[in-house]
């Protein structure tokens, strides 16, 4: 059946979508700003950077191993790997799980976070709701079924309208997420006001916890040693180099860089 | 004395470029930095910004190296103005009563800084190098084999070890350091050619092959690499020359050989040419490859 098409006022346009843009931008800029300010440091140990650094030896000792000779990586593979006293066998360390409840920075990172985030996105989307209520604002350009139109269409009480028009709610949700792409353009990759990335993290931080890690991360190298070979990259490395003459272009050019410029 | 910028006609923007280029390929050319730094501090400081810091730094530690201790002076003044609590600036502090050879004052410095901050590795290397400056070398080794069981990721601190180890004539350990440096920076051809000479320096029969396979393979990594060049073909006819050798290992080195010579006297006719003498020099060039030759004994 074919829709008639709505014609919107282009008032809308001008009131409407393009302060929602504004507003959602700068509060994202703003939030950017806050979360730097309110930003603990992190403090590492000495351990922390020890253990950190020995894994990154470890996986380079598996990536490159191979041009390093055969003896030397037998020698480096036995002192990590070794059953009684290599050192992914014997260093344990003490994990403590940082709970909010045990560790009050971990507390305190988690209501920073919550407050600079999720808190200006619900009074704001609320506020946009209330003000710009009652009219369509713009219309998806993919199909929707009827199940998005009490979401979508928050205050508008039309049953036969099509579920593709949005109301000013759902437009400022749009934003929130779309953008994220302007975010890294003006404020760099790290920024505070990427909404979804942070949510991300949450979902995913709560689930790992970091010194933790450490253990896991220790057996998980041993695993992974346990399976490297040494496939000696020169092995052949005469043969290739000599079947060729050397390339020395551009080796004994007439001009010497004189002075500082 | 005429200045920089009036001596090679440019102005404060490129002597400013210059000194961010030596900056960041760590050049240590330190009269020139001086020059061209102080000049650019006196004259044009308010133009720099943010910079300046930066460059009071490098400045600061060129001017150690000249002995310019009042430039030092300065620069440490300035920048102590501006980050009163840093480390880096004591630590910078510390660098210049080394230059006066206060060892004593300096070291209270770093252990301050490390009383505040374990992690801080600039002021433990600063420590192991008052022990190398004082002539204490296997301290110096030790206290650096200390440092790098902690921080194995500190590729200056193995280069350094395997410099000390060299020093100490002790040839095992300063190969298992540059062993470190070369599965880092696989592609580095500089590693490659110090650990071929640190195993030719080791000798022995395995050393030497070690130490052909490693020179070829610092030529396959920069063609131009004229050291390694010369390299293989000493370590290939040191192997030919050995009555240890079954046949087939003598031909192979043999032609190894042949073939280094070979390049060699390429190269030397490539660097000669358009030149008159090039005839003599390619006479010298093959009087002393035959003369490098190693006979049996």
């Amino acid at each position: 059946m074919a829709e008639p098409e709505l014609l919107l006022d282009s008032n809308i346009r001008l009131w409407v979508v393009l302060p929602i843009v504004f507003i959602t931008f700068l509060v994202g800029v703003i939030r950017h700003y806050v979360s730097i300010l309110l930003q603990s440091d992190k403090k590492l140990t000495l351990e922390q950077v020890s253990d950190s650094q020995v894994l990154i030896r470890s996986r380079i000792l598996r990536e490159n191993g191979k041009y390093i000779p055969k003896q030397s990586f037998l020698m480096r593979k036995f002192y990590f790997n070794n059953q009684d006293d290599g050192f992914f066998k014997k260093s344990k360390r003490k994990v403590v799980p940082p709970s909010p409840m045990t560790d009050p920075s971990m507390l305190t990172d988690m209501m920073k976070g919550n407050v600079t985030n999720v808190l200006p996105m619900i009074l704001i989307g609320g506020w946009i709701n209330w003000t710009f209520s009652g009219f369509v604002t713009t219309k998806v350009p993919f199909p929707l079924t009827l199940r998005f139109k009490p979401m979508l269409q928050q205050g508008i009480e039309l049953l036969s309208l099509d579920a593709s028009w949005v109301s000013s709610a759902s437009w400022y949700f749009l934003n929130v997420f779309g953008l994220r792409s302007m975010y890294s353009l003006i404020l760099g990759q790290d920024n505070g006001a990427d909404q979804s990335r942070i949510m991300q993290e949450q979902m995913s931080g709560a689930a790992m916890a970091m010194p933790a890690d450490t253990n896991k991360a220790f057996k998980a190298e041993w695993e992974a040693l346990e399976l490297t070979d040494h496939q000696w990259a020169l092995e052949s490395v005469e043969e290739d180099l000599m079947g060729r003459e050397l390339d020395f272009d551009g080796m004994f050019s007439k001009e010497l860089p004189t002075g500082i410029f | 004395m005429a200045s920089v910028s009036e001596l090679y006609d440019v102005g404060w923007e490129e002597m400013r470029d210059k000194l961010r280029k030596w900056r960041e390929d760590n050049c240590r050319n330190s009269e020139q930095i001086v020059d061209v730094g102080e000049e650019l501090i006196s004259d044009h400081g308010s133009k720099l910004g943010d910079d300046v810091w930066i460059i009071y730094e490098q400045v600061m530690i060129a001017a150690l190296d000249c002995s310019r201790d009042d430039l030092a002076i300065t620069c440490l003044q300035e920048l102590k103005k501006q980050f009163p609590d840093s480390h880096r600036v004591k630590r910078l502090s510390g660098m210049r009563l080394e230059a006066l050879e206060r060892y004593d004052e300096a070291n209270k410095y770093y252990e301050a800084i490390l009383q505040d901050d374990p992690t801080n590795t600039a002021a433990r290397k600063r420590k192991i190098s008052i022990l190398k400056a004082q002539g204490k070398t296997t301290e110096a080794v030790r206290e650096l084999n200390e440092y790098l069981e902690q921080f194995v990721g500190d590729q200056e601190a193995w280069h350094e070890l395997s410099e000390l180890y060299i020093n100490e004539h002790d040839y095992g350990k300063a190969a298992f350091c540059l062993e470190e440096l070369m599965m880092t920076n696989p592609h580095n051809h500089l590693y490659c050619e110090q650990y071929a000479e640190v195993k030719y320096t080791q000798g022995g029969l395995e050393n030497l092959e070690l130490s052909r396979k490693y020179f070829a393979q610092a030529l396959r990594l920069n063609n131009r690499n004229m050291r390694a060049l010369f390299g293989l073909y000493m370590s290939a006819s040191h192997i030919a020359a050995s009555p240890k050798v079954g046949a087939k290992v003598k031909k192979d080195n043999i032609k190894y050989a042949g073939w280094a010579a070979n390049q060699i006297n390429r190269a030397y006719k490539l660097a000669g040419r358009g030149t008159k003498e090039n005839k003599c020099s390619m006479k010298a060039v093959e009087e002393m490859l035959d003369s490098m030759q190693i006979t049996m004994s």
